[in-house]
C-alpha cells in the first residue's frame, strides 16, 4: 500500500513538474512543488471563474449564497432552537416528576392529617383505655375506612395490644394475619405501635407483604395531648393499581413506581439531584425518583413518563421552519436572479452582443437603442454615441483617405509623366534646333558658286569644303536625330506605361464598407436640382433603412447619383408633368450568393428592347447635344461590377418608364 | 559684385533621380565636339556669305550631375572646400529613395550662401513660399515647372549668372 502511494506520489510529482516547467517554474523540492500545484489550480480555477458569461458567474454565486443561507439556517435551527425544545423537554419530565411526586406526597399528607384527627382524641384514648366500650361500635366499622379512604385502620393499646384493625385489599377484607406488618414480629412494628411522646408519629412507605402501602401512625392521648400514651393509631392506604389510577386522573401524569431492588438503568442517565434522574428514550422521558421506606430504605422508585411531544414539536418546527426558508430562500434567490437579469445582465449581455455584433461585421452603423434611463441605459446611449461618431469619423476619413488617396495618386503621375515628358520635348527640341540648323544650310547657293566660272578658285575652294562640311554636318544631324528619335520614342512608351499603370490602379476595387442603402440614397437624390421643372415625386421604400450592403461609399453614391439623374432627365424628356422616381431596396439570393436589389424606376421617356442591350456600351447616350452629362451608364456598370454587383435595366417601351435594377453584395454580418 | 569673365565656365550641379533627365541636362549645358563643329560650320558661312555677321559667343558650362540629393551635397561641399563653388545648383524636389531636393538645398545653402538654387520638378505638394522659408535668401531661389525646354533653361543659367 505505502509502495503504491508513493508511486502514485511520484507521478503526480512528475505531472507537477512537467506543467511547471511548462509555465516557465521549476522546483526540486516537495515544498515548492506542492506550492506550484497549489498556485497552478488556484490558477485553473480563478481562469476558469473568469472565463464564465457573467451570467453564469451572477448564477453560480446565488446558487452558492442559497446553499450558505441553508446551512447556516439549518445550524442555527439545529444548534440554538432544537436544543431549546430540549431543554423545554426535559424541564416538563422535571416538572411531571415533582407531580407525581407531590400527588403522593398528597396523599401521605392526607393520611398523617387523619392519623393527627383520630389519635390526640378523648374518645379512642379511653376506648384503648377500656374505659369507653361504645366507642368501637359508633365509630370503628367498614364504613368508616371507606369514609377515609383507607385500607387498613389498626388501634393498639398500651401494651401494644391489638384493639381493632381491619385491612381491605381493593375492596375485599382481608384477614389481619396476612398484614405482616400488624404482626409483632415485624421489624416495622415497633415503629408503628411505640411512640415516645404525644406528638410523635410514624409516616412513609411500608412494605407489606400485600404490596406497597403508605402508613401513618400516631400516638393516642388526650385532645389536649396530655399523657400518658395509651397506644397508637394506625392507618394505611395500598400503592395499588386503583390508587394509581387515581393519582394518574388527578395529576395527569403517566407515573408508576416499583420496587427499588427490580429498577435497572442504563448509563444513560442524567442525575437531577440525588435520587432523582432522568433518562431520555426515543419516544419518552423516564424521570424516576427513588423512594425511602419508614426505616429511611430505598423502597420504591416513583416514576414519572414524558412523551416526547415538545421535541417532536420542535422538530416539526424546525422542518417546517427549514421548508420555509428553502421556499422562502428560492424566492429571494429567483427573485434576485431575475431582477438582476432584468436590469443588469440581460442588459449587459445585448450590449456585449451588440459590440460583438459590431466587431464581427465592422458595422459601425448599427445602433443598440437602448431606452432606459439606467447606467447600464447611459452607458448603452453612450456607446451609440461614440459608434455613430466613429461610424461618421471613419466615413470622413475614409472619403478624405480616397480624395487624398486621389489626390496622391494624381500628383505622382503628374510628375511621372512630366518627368518623361522632359527628355521628349527637349529631343524633339534638339531635332528642331538641328532642323533649323540644316535649313540654314546654304548649300545649293555654294554648288551655284563653285559652278560660277567666275569665282576664284580659292573661294570655290573655300565653298567646297562648305559643301563639304555642311553634308557631314548634315549626316551627324541625321545620326543625331535618330539618338534623339529613340529617346523621344522610349520617353512614349515610358508615358505609356505610367498611363497603362494607372489605369492598372484604376480597376483596383476601392475600400468597401457595410452601408445602410438609405443613407446613401438620401444623398444621392440631391442631385436633382431643387428647382426641376417640371417637379419629381421621389418616393423611397421604407424598407431601406434596414438594407444594408457591402460597397465603396463614394462609389455607391456615385452611381446612385447617375442613375437617379438619368431618371430625372428622361421625366424631363418624356414631358410628363408628374414625375415620379421609386427608390426600393430588397434582400435577395444571387447566385447563391446574399445580394440586394436597388431598384431605380421612373416614369419617365423609356427605351426600346434595341436600346436595352446597348444602353450600358461605352459611348452610348440617349441624351441630345448640350444635355448635362454624368459619368455615363458604361462607367455605371463598371464601378457596380468593380463593387462585385452587377446593373441591367428594364423597361416596357419608349414613353413607358424604365427600372435600373443595381445588384450588390449585401453587408457582411446581417 | 560681378567678376565672372564672359568667357568663364559657368559651373552647373544638377540632382534628378531619372536619368533620362539627367541626359538632357548633359546635353542642353554640354559643350562637345559637335557643339565645336557646328560652330565652325557657322564661321565658314559666315565668311562666305555674310562677311558683317558677329558670331555670338555662347556660353559654356562646367556640368555635374547627380541622381541623388545626397550625392549633390558632398559634390557642393567638396567643390566649397576645393575653391572651385558652384554658380548654380539645379535639383529636381522628389527624388526617391534618398533626401528630397528642398533638403538637398536647404543643406547646399549652408555651404554655399551665394550659390543660386534652381528647383525644376514635375510635381512639387511643397509652396513657393515654403521653399523660400527653407532655402532663403529668396532672390537666389528660382523655380521652374516640368516639362521644360533645357536650353532655354541653359540661357536662364547663363543670365541669372551673368546678372550676378
Amino acid at each position: 500500500m505505502g509502495a503504491e502511494r508513493r508511486v502514485t506520489y511520484h507521478i503526480i510529482r512528475q505531472k507537477v513538474r512537467y506543467v511547471t516547467l511548462g509555465i516557465g517554474c521549476y522546483s526540486y523540492t516537495l515544498e515548492h512543488q506542492e506550492q506550484v500545484m497549489s498556485d497552478f489550480f488556484r490558477l485553473i480555477m480563478s481562469k476558469m471563474i473568469s472565463s464564465l458569461p457573467l451570467q453564469r458567474k451572477v448564477s453560480l454565486t446565488l446558487v452558492l449564497l442559497f446553499a450558505a443561507f441553508i446551512v447556516v439556517s439549518f445550524a442555527v435551527l439545529r444548534t440554538v432552537i432544537a436544543p431549546a425544545f430540549d431543554d423545554l423537554e426535559l424541564s416538563a419530565a422535571r416538572t411531571d416528576l415533582k407531580r407525581a411526586e407531590s400527588a403522593i406526597r398528597a396523599d401521605i399528607e392526607n393520611l398523617e392529617a387523619l392519623s393527627a384527627d383520630w389519635a390526640p382524641w378523648d374518645d379512642i384514648f379511653h376506648y384503648v383505655r377500656g374505659e369507653n366500650p361504645g366507642f368501637e361500635k359508633s365509630n370503628l366499622f367498614r364504613a368508616t375506612l371507606t369514609n377515609l379512604n383507607l385500607d387498613m385502620m389498626a388501634v393498639y393499646g398500651a401494651d401494644n395490644t391489638l384493639k381493632w384493625a381491619q385491612v381491605f385489599l381493593d375492596g375485599e377484607e382481608v384477614p389481619l394475619d396476612r398484614l405482616a406488618i400488624l404482626d409483632a414480629g415485624h421489624p416495622s412494628f415497633a415503629l408503628l405501635t411505640r411512640h415516645h411522646d404525644s406528638v410523635g408519629q410514624t409516616v412513609g412507605f411500608i412494605d407489606t407483604g400485600l404490596g406497597p402501602m403508605i402508613v401513618s401512625s400516631r400516638p393516642i392521648v388526650r385532645s389536649d395531648y396530655s399523657g400518658p400514651i395509651a397506644g397508637a393509631v394506625i392507618m394505611g392506604q395500598f400503592l395499588n393499581e386503583s390508587r394509581l389510577l387515581r393519582l394518574q386522573e388527578r395529576i395527569e401524569v403517566d407515573m408508576g413506581w416499583e420496587f427499588a431492588a427490580a429498577s435497572t438503568s442504563s448509563d444513560d442517565v442524567i442525575q437531577i439531584d440525588a435520587g432523582a434522574a432522568i433518562e431520555i428514550f426515543p419516544g419518552t422521558i423516564l424521570s424516576q425518583r427513588v423512594l425511602n421506606d419508614i426505616h429511611g430504605t430505598p423502597y420504591l422508585i416513583l416514576r414519572a413518563h414524558t412523551p416526547r411531544d415538545i421535541s417532536s414539536l420542535g422538530s416539526q418546527t424546525i422542518n417546517a421552519a427549514m421548508t420555509f426558508l428553502v421556499i422562502a430562500g428560492l424566492i429571494v434567490i429567483g427573485f434576485m436572479w431575475f431582477i438582476l437579469r432584468g436590469t443588469i445582465l440581460r442588459p449587459i449581455e445585448q450590449l456585449t452582443r451588440h459590440i460583438d455584433d459590431i466587431r464581427q461585421s465592422g458595422d459601425l452603423s448599427r445602433q443598440l437603442g437602448m431606452r432606459r434611463g439606467d447606467e447600464i441605459g447611459i452607458l448603452a446611449g453612450q456607446f451609440d454615441v461614440m459608434t455613430a461618431e466613429v461610424h461618421d469619423a471613419r466615413r470622413s476619413l475614409l472619403d478624405q483617405s480616397f480624395k487624398a488617396g486621389k489626390a496622391d495618386t494624381a500628383a505622382e503621375v503628374l510628375h511621372n509623366i512630366r518627368n518623361a515628358m522632359t527628355p521628349m520635348i527637349n529631343g524633339l527640341e534638339r531635332l528642331r534646333k538641328a532642323s533649323d540648323v540644316t535649313d540654314k544650310l546654304r548649300i545649293g547657293e555654294a554648288t551655284r558658286q563653285v559652278a560660277n566660272p567666275d569665282c576664284p578658285a580659292e573661294r570655290k575652294k573655300k565653298f567646297l569644303e562648305y559643301i563639304n562640311a555642311s553634308f557631314e554636318h548634315v549626316s551627324a544631324v541625321g545620326a543625331n536625330a535618330a539618338k534623339e528619335l529613340k529617346i523621344v520614342i522610349s520617353q512614349a512608351r515610358q508615358v505609356e506605361g505610367i498611363l497603362a499603370n494607372q489605369e492598372k490602379f484604376a480597376n483596383v476595387a476601392p475600400v468597401a464598407e457595410n452601408i445602410i442603402i438609405d443613407e446613401v440614397l438620401d444623398e444621392a437624390v440631391n442631385i436633382i436640382p431643387k428647382d426641376a421643372e417640371p417637379s419629381v415625386l421621389v418616393t423611397m421604400s421604407d424598407q431601406l433603412h434596414s438594407v444594408r450592403v457591402r460597397a465603396h461609399r463614394i462609389g455607391l453614391l456615385q452611381v446612385m447619383g447617375n442613375l437617379i439623374l438619368n431618371a430625372y432627365e428622361s421625366i424631363q424628356r418624356s414631358g410628363t408633368s408628374a414625375g415620379q422616381i421609386f427608390l426600393l431596396a430588397v434582400n435577395e439570393i444571387f447566385d447563391d450568393k446574399p445580394m440586394v436589389r436597388v431598384t431605380i424606376r421612373d416614369n419617365g421617356s423609356g427605351f426600346d428592347a434595341d436600346v436595352r442591350d446597348r444602353i450600358f456600351r461605352r459611348g452610348f447616350t440617349s441624351k441630345t447635344r448640350g444635355e448635362t452629362t454624368g459619368l455615363g451608364l458604361h462607367w455605371c456598370a463598371n464601378a457596380v461590377a468593380g463593387m462585385g454587383g452587377r446593373i441591367f435595366a428594364e423597361s416596357a417601351g419608349r414613353g413607358q418608364g424604365a427600372e435600373f435594377h443595381v445588384l450588390l453584395p449585401a453587408a457582411q454580418g446581417g | 559684385m560681378n567678376n565672372r569673365q564672359d568667357n568663364e565656365f559657368i559651373r552647373v550641379l544638377v540632382a534628378d533621380d531619372d536619368e533620362a533627365v539627367l541626359a538632357c541636362y548633359c546635353k542642353a549645358f554640354d559643350n562637345d565636339e559637335s557643339t565645336c563643329e557646328s560652330k565652325a560650320l557657322d564661321a565658314l558661312a559666315a565668311e562666305l556669305f555674310d562677311p558683317a555677321t558677329d558670331i555670338e559667343d555662347q556660353p559654356r558650362f562646367d556640368i555635374v550631375a547627380c541622381s541623388q540629393g545626397d550625392d549633390a551635397i558632398r559634390v557642393a561641399e567638396a567643390a566649397q572646400e576645393a575653391g572651385e563653388p558652384f554658380d548654380v545648383v539645379i535639383l529636381d524636389i522628389r527624388m526617391p529613395p534618398g533626401i528630397d531636393g528642398v533638403e538637398a538645398g536647404s543643406r547646399i545653402r549652408q555651404i554655399d550662401p551665394d550659390v543660386e538654387i534652381v528647383f525644376v520638378t514635375g510635381f512639387s505638394d511643397i509652396p513657393l513660399h515654403e521653399l523660400q522659408r527653407r532655402v532663403p535668401p529668396p532672390m537666389k531661389l528660382h523655380y521652374f515647372n516640368k516639362p521644360l525646354s533645357f536650353t532655354q533653361l541653359a540661357v536662364d543659367v547663363a543670365t541669372m549668372v551673368r546678372a550676378q
